[in-house]
């Protein structure tokens, strides 16, 4: 008996924070989801329970699909072009000689990352603005980064110069626990260049490019700050990323309820995607 | 003789009384403390005064760092029950959202009735739309003027713009004089209040109580005619479209690629502030510019604020006398004009002799103008019976996006303001208002 009461009485201090912190705050929100708003006239709005309705509201609503597309959309380009680059200067990281302008550009490259969100977005939105922005100055163009037609793209290059440093630095460290006698062997062997990067490097590489891709999904799908920065300095549709949608149904329009049915409703697609992902990376090396 | 003088002094005593601050209710007899949520520069300093004319009300300011930051605190407090200031600084447009909330107090309770005959009339009616319930008191206003470059004006020999025809005509006469390198005008894409102002002054009404529920016409004829007048200068390029605040505009502003602007009496204090050396002085205010010409100016608002008393709040009566001493208190209003250049909803403040200073900003800024006395009679100009609608906010942001699709060519004006109106109209549908 008292070996069965130990590890729960370890476990206490655990459970008790992850149900304080994680359990209750959800099963806070799916019970916020389960209430509408209703008003008579011009008192103020009554929450009462209206069952399922805000989910059934979701998924007819335009406005919040569009913001799923949009988040796909960004998904499938952005997602893949910054692991892309973020493993080639990985691989370009580890193959130079280790020195000083090695360490320079390991740091350089993840600076970026170090930038806080808000601050990137206040940054780039400088960049960004019509008439003042060097990379128009530079080109001689006349570009709106921050026009509503490429504004999705504007935000993934904000988001891919945070975020390639960060997923550059776990992948390098993954090359790096690659031990040496590996190398050593396929040399020997007489295996050039480009077939140690082929076929040593990148599949013991694969693991680390899962977690990585993981991060980069569950990441996107969180996507708010940069949009909402840069929302002063123009145009950003209410609808640009699911959690903008989100965040203005509660913290605009109040609506606490439909608020937090659309977060469940993330929350789900968040983990069926990454389980997706999961899947089928897993499946490729099965 | 002694009693001369003694009446004499009691006659200046009641003079000065009367001139400056009204009789306020009393303080409450036990220590209590009062927390604030406002944005307004140098509030810190100015309820020193008011602690030491109340020795038993401490206030606790909290700045949270401008509006849409202070909303969705006050958002989530009133609806979590707990943790909401006594008072806090809300934007007209934004006061129907929060009464709806009922997170509101109604101020009539604790005598706010009283004071309504010492604001501005048309503040009045924008805390206390249905004329019995009052859910804040008027802080400061935002009527509306013309602001613009008098070295520009004198550079292309043109008067400042009287009417908007002639307003039209010096903007084609700039872009032709200056081969388009100056516009005359700046439209602020991404500010629904600033465009509903314009219409303000022309009448144009957005909302309106009727019976049991609400009107809403965003597409009002006034609207539309404002529209249509500013999206031929855009199209036509005499007026530019740069975001309001941003470094974009600024610049512009300063290097003198911009020669007028409607603002509104918190502006100039920001032109002032944001500019500092680059174009100082050269700027000055005209009144609005009206459809027809002669008769009496007439104005619109853009932004302001009013306190609000939540609910939550224990002490209602003392955070009522509170919010009633920072807006009608001479050393509150002058302290506040000349921190932040909050331009006054009391009545009797805007003949404020602070006010009229011109050996500071925003006046010296404006080449030693008394700006203040053109925004009064502006202030005096408003149409009193403007009304926001609890569904506002959504409202707010549609317009930019409607206006957006505007600016792209995609819609018309009219078509613009057809589709703000239907969208915004399905909206408040779906969230249970009772609109037509």
């Amino acid at each position: 008996m008292r070996y069965r009461t130990t590890p729960w009485f370890f476990l206490t201090p655990f459970l008790l924070a992850f149900t304080a912190f994680f359990i209750a705050p959800v099963g806070y929100a799916i019970y916020l989801s389960l209430f509408i708003k209703k008003r008579v006239g011009f008192g103020p709005a009554q929450n009462v329970f209206g069952g399922l309705e805000n989910y059934v509201r979701a998924f007819q609503d335009t406005a919040f699909l569009q913001s799923l597309g949009n988040i796909l959309l960004f998904l499938a380009i952005q997602v893949p072009l910054m692991i892309l680059v973020a493993t080639a200067m990985a691989l370009i990281l580890d193959s130079v000689k280790k020195g000083f302008a090695q360490k320079f550009f390991r740091t350089a490259f993840y600076l970026p990352y170090t930038v806080p969100g808000v601050i990137a977005g206040l940054l780039w939105g400088y960049l960004y603005s019509k008439n003042l922005s060097p990379l128009n100055q530079i080109t001689g163009l006349n570009t709106d980064f921050l026009s509503s037609s490429i504004l999705l793209f504007s935000i993934g290059n904000i988001v891919t110069w945070t975020w390639t440093g960060y997923n550059m630095i776990t992948l390098y460290a993954a090359l790096q626990n690659i031990p040496g006698d590996i190398y050593e062997a396929a040399r020997i062997d007489g295996a050039s260049n480009w077939n140690v990067t082929r076929y040593v490097k990148l599949p013991l590489l694969r693991p680390a490019l899962t977690l990585t891709g993981i991060f980069s999904v569950i990441g996107t799908m969180q996507i708010f700050s940069e949009p909402f920065v840069l929302r002063p300095l123009g145009y950003v549709p209410d609808n640009i990323t699911p959690n903008t949608y989100l965040y203005l149904a509660v913290a605009r329009d109040g609506n606490f309820g439909y608020g937090a049915a659309l977060a469940i409703i993330m929350a789900v697609l968040t983990l069926i995607l990454s389980s997706f992902f999961l899947r089928n990376v897993r499946g490729e090396t099965a | 003789m002694k009693k001369l003088v003694l009446s004499l002094s009691a006659l200046l005593l009641a003079g000065s009384a009367l001139a400056a601050d009204p009789v306020f209710p009393k303080g409450p007899s036990n220590k209590i403390t009062l927390e604030v949520w406002s944005w307004v520069p140098g509030l810190d300093k100015t309820v020193t005064a008011f602690e030491k004319a109340y020795p038993n009300i401490k206030i606790k300011i909290l700045n949270l760092g401008g509006g849409p930051a202070t909303y969705t605190k006050l958002q989530t407090a009133i609806k979590a029950g707990a943790g909401a200031p006594d008072v806090a600084q809300v934007e007209y447009g934004f006061l129907p959202a929060f009464a709806d909330t009922g997170g509101l107090a109604d101020l009539s309770k604790y005598g706010a009735n009283d004071y309504k005959k010492y604001f501005v009339p048309w503040t009045w009616g924008q805390v206390s739309p249905d004329g019995k319930a009052v859910y804040a008191i008027p802080q400061d206003t935002g009527p509306f003027a013309m602001v613009y470059r008098d070295d520009l004006l004198k550079k292309y020999s043109i008067a400042a713009p009287k009417t908007w025809a002639d307003y039209a005509k010096a903007a084609a006469t700039v872009k032709a004089k200056s081969n388009g390198a100056v516009k005359f005008g700046n439209f602020y894409a991404t500010f629904a209040p600033w465009f509903m102002a314009l219409a303000w002054a022309d009448g144009g009404q957005f909302f309106k109580r009727d019976g049991d529920g609400w009107v809403q016409t965003l597409n009002n004829p006034a609207a539309k005619k404002s529209l249509n007048y500013w999206n031929t200068m855009i199209k036509k390029g005499e007026v530019g479209t740069l975001a309001g605040f941003s470094a974009d505009y600024w610049n512009a502003a300063g290097a003198g690629k911009l020669a007028t602007n409607m603002e509104a009496a918190w502006g100039p204090g920001g032109y002032a502030g944001s500019l500092g050396t680059k174009s100082a002085g050269m700027w000055r205010v005209a009144p609005l510019p009206q459809w027809t010409a002669g008769g009496t100016i007439k104005s619109g608002n853009w932004g302001g604020s009013s306190n609000v008393v939540t609910t939550q709040s224990k002490n209602p009566q003392a955070a009522t006398l509170f919010a009633l001493w920072l807006n009608l208190s001479t050393t509150a209003i002058t302290a506040d004009w000349n921190n932040g250049g909050l331009f006054p909803a009391s009545d009797a403040g805007l003949s404020l002799p602070a006010l009229a200073v011109t050996s500071k900003n925003p006046s010296k800024f404006f080449g030693g103008q008394n700006i203040s006395a053109v925004y009064a009679q502006a202030s005096r100009g408003v149409n009193v019976n403007f009304e926001w609608a609890p569904w506002f906010p959504f409202v707010n942001d549609n317009y930019t996006k409607q206006i957006d699709r505007m600016l792209k060519g995609q819609l018309t004006p009219d078509q613009a303001l057809d589709a703000w109106q239907a969208e915004s109209l399905a909206y408040a549908k779906q969230n249970g208002f009772t609109v037509k």
